[in-house]
């Protein structure tokens, strides 16, 4: 059974399915026990599991530090922060403690621990309440860190990182947190580690990841139309990342261009082009392109943020770009489609 | 106390004190690659704190803790390896003096970013609550970590949620060189930030063995029934903040000089008391420091010879598996 759920639902899903099977896994976070506790996260949850889902003080440090030292006693904590920059109070024990841990003491001293962060976009949010800092948590070895694109890969990513031995950062574009797909019902893990190809072409290769991937797959939509075939691959981990499935499409196609929906200085598309070149220079007929955000934070009114964030026609343009034909012109986007989360339902079309 | 326990006390503040004594001159020679913070003259502290817990309890340390490792029974050795960087080292040669572990005596890990351990202990005491054992969880910090805000957010956090937690200050008035009236208003009032966020508080002489078991064996206490306590132990710190050297000459020491140091040894303390009530003659104490001398000698010797990790080591472990 596939009942079609939301990227939201998927999470608690989840969630629930592993709490039932781990009696070690308890989350900790601010509100996490309410009705709508952690955007409907976890909602009910408190109910199922009274003692294992525990609001906590305002208190970062502490809450995140707490599942750390649990984590190496042998529990299996999820922590919530509902904003990166909530977590940023907290960027030690995530950085330097839970991250060092294993390595520090010389091995055998895990530490099983979800960090789940809730990150990027987001209509009258702002400067200081849409940052998504993805090249920070992708740059300290001993974290993984995932970013999940859609409610398929929100299940089994969460699973898996619920499975794992090491802290693994969880990304959350609440961006997404709308969109909608066919998911199977019972526990399944997505690989934590490997980048996974979500639409096979032939003439440039798309690399997206998170809330980038809806834009992503509606250029790759609109392209087809002018007979233009892309690969679009879904980046999926930060750390460890897998610059190989990259290399292959690249290989195939000869064009890259990467989706950063947040700054294009020290991006994760920065990282994915300079792996690229590195190592396969010779397989590219044309310079990477990468679409992304200005250098500044974001704004709030809806009359900047309309030139902040990539559309699908920005990110179709590079690709025509690449191909060195001449942009197409677009009809303006929508109210909806520029500023309102989407409803996307991935398991219609693609 | 009795004499067993007092002599146990002596002997391990003697292991501490001469194991780190007989090491500054392999570290003044460069034989020591790590930073190193000396415990010199805080031995009562650790001594005391772990003697009064049972062996399943739990002990998280900073950037100083030779001696709370070794008190709560650390392997020596593992020790003086980790130092000298070899593979047999309590972390295989990654940590160094600032990472002790040894969890075969739950001595859960030390991590010196001052008040970082104080949530991770929290974390500890949290997970035996929910798996409902009895055991209780140390954190051993100082006076400066005090200042950060991680501490009194997981002080708030243990009393919300009724943690087995003891919250060790190791005050030894100085956070590097800087001093307490630097750091602090002359309101500032550590008893009333402990008991105000709804923990117990408990002051103790940290140059003083008996007093620091016995106030922490009522922490101890305590904790163990959900009771968080702060126990804030006043003690000297007898060399620099890193290095094994003395730093008299900087100045800043104004109560610890060298000569009110030395009266208020712990050592010297506990060996006095020993005599005076009869449990021992000074020519007994003396011959059970002369052992600890050369087996910390021995050991030396021993991790010294000992091979170092080899480079394939540098990749490994940044992951579980």
């Amino acid at each position: 059974m596939h009942p079609n759920i939301s990227f939201t639902e998927a999470i608690r899903d989840s969630t629930r399915l592993c709490m039932e099977l781990d009696p070690t896994i308890f989350i900790l976070g601010l509100g996490v026990s309410y009705q709508n506790g952690a955007d409907g996260t976890t909602t009910g949850l408190k109910q199922q599991f009274p003692e294992r889902v525990l609001d906590t003080p305002v208190s970062e440090a502490a809450l995140t530090g707490a599942g750390v030292g649990a984590a190496v006693s042998g529990m299996r904590p999820i922590i919530h922060h509902g904003r990166v920059e909530f977590a940023l109070f907290a960027i030690d024990q995530i950085v330097t403690q839970a991250a060092k841990w294993n390595y520090m003491f010389g091995g055998g001293n895990p530490v099983p621990i979800v960090f789940r962060i809730a990150v990027g976009r987001q209509w009258g949010n702002g400067p200081q309440h849409t940052q998504a800092l993805y090249s920070l948590f992708g740059a300290v070895p001993g974290l993984k860190a995932v970013i999940p694109s859609s409610p398929a890969q929100a299940k089994g990513l969460l699973t898996s990182a619920l499975r794992d031995k090491n802290p693994v950062v969880y990304l959350e574009p609440r961006w997404l947190y709308g969109t909608r797909e066919n998911v199977p019902a019972g526990p399944y893990l997505a690989d934590l580690s490997r980048a996974r190809i979500v639409r096979e072409g032939s003439d440039a290769t798309v690399v997206a990841y998170g809330d980038g991937l809806v834009d992503a797959i509606k250029a790759g939509r609109y392209l087809s139309t002018m007979n233009i075939s892309v690969e679009i691959i879904d980046l999926v981990s930060l750390q460890p990342m897998d610059h190989e499935t990259i290399a292959r499409s690249v290989q195939k196609t000869g064009r890259l261009l990467t989706v950063d929906t947040t700054h294009g200085c020290f991006c994760v598309g920065s990282e994915v082009t300079a792996r690229l070149c590195q190592t396969h220079l010779h397989s590219l007929k044309a310079a990477p392109v990468s679409i992304s955000c200005p250098n500044v934070p974001c704004p709030t009114s809806t009359a900047l943020t309309e030139h902040f964030y990539p559309t699908r026609f920005d990110i179709a343009g590079g690709v025509q770009s690449m191909l060195g034909r001449p942009v197409a012109p677009t009809e303006p986007l929508s109210f909806e489609e520029l500023h309102i989360a989407p409803k996307f339902d991935f398991s219609k079309d693609e | 106390m009795n004499k067993s326990d007092l002599l146990s006390g002596l002997r391990t503040m003697l292991l501490i004190r001469h194991l780190e004594q007989e090491l500054v001159d392999y570290y003044l020679k460069n034989k020591v690659m790590s930073f190193v913070h000396f415990y010199v003259g805080q031995e009562a502290v650790a001594a005391g704190v772990c003697n009064s817990l049972k062996a399943t309890d739990k002990a998280f340390g900073n950037h100083r803790s030779h001696g709370h490792y070794l008190a709560k029974g650390g392997n020596p050795l593992a020790l003086v390896a980790e130092l000298f960087g070899r593979k047999a080292g309590c972390c295989h040669g990654k940590g160094g003096s600032m990472h002790m572990i040894d969890r075969r005596v739950n001595f859960m890990g030390s991590t010196p970013i001052l008040g970082s351990v104080t949530p991770i202990a929290t974390g500890s005491a949290l997970a035996s609550k929910l798996a409902k054992t009895t055991d209780v969880t140390v954190a051993f910090f100082g006076d400066g970590a005090s200042e950060e805000g991680a501490v009194y957010e997981s002080v708030n956090f243990a009393c919300l949620f009724k943690l087995p937690i003891i919250y060790v200050v190791e005050n030894n008035l100085y956070s590097v060189i800087s001093k307490l009236r630097d750091r602090r208003s002359e309101n500032y009032d550590s008893q009333k930030i402990a008991t105000g966020l709804g923990a117990d508080y408990i002051k103790a002489d940290g140059n003083d063995y008996v007093d620091v078991f016995t106030k922490a064996s009522q922490a101890r206490a305590l904790a163990a029934r959900g009771s968080p306590v702060v126990l804030e132990c006043v003690v000297y710190r007898h060399m620099a903040h890193s290095a094994p050297i003395f730093d008299d000459k900087v100045g800043h020491r104004e109560v610890d000089v060298l000569d009110e140091r030395l009266k208020q040894c712990p050592i010297r303390k506990l060996k006095a008391l020993l005599c005076s009530q009869g449990h021992s003659t000074a020519e007994e104490l003396e011959r059970m420091e002369t052992s600890i001398i050369a087996d910390c000698r021995g050991l030396i010797e021993r991790a010294s010879g000992l091979p170092y990790p080899p480079l394939a080591d540098l990749l490994t472990e940044v992951y579980a598996s």
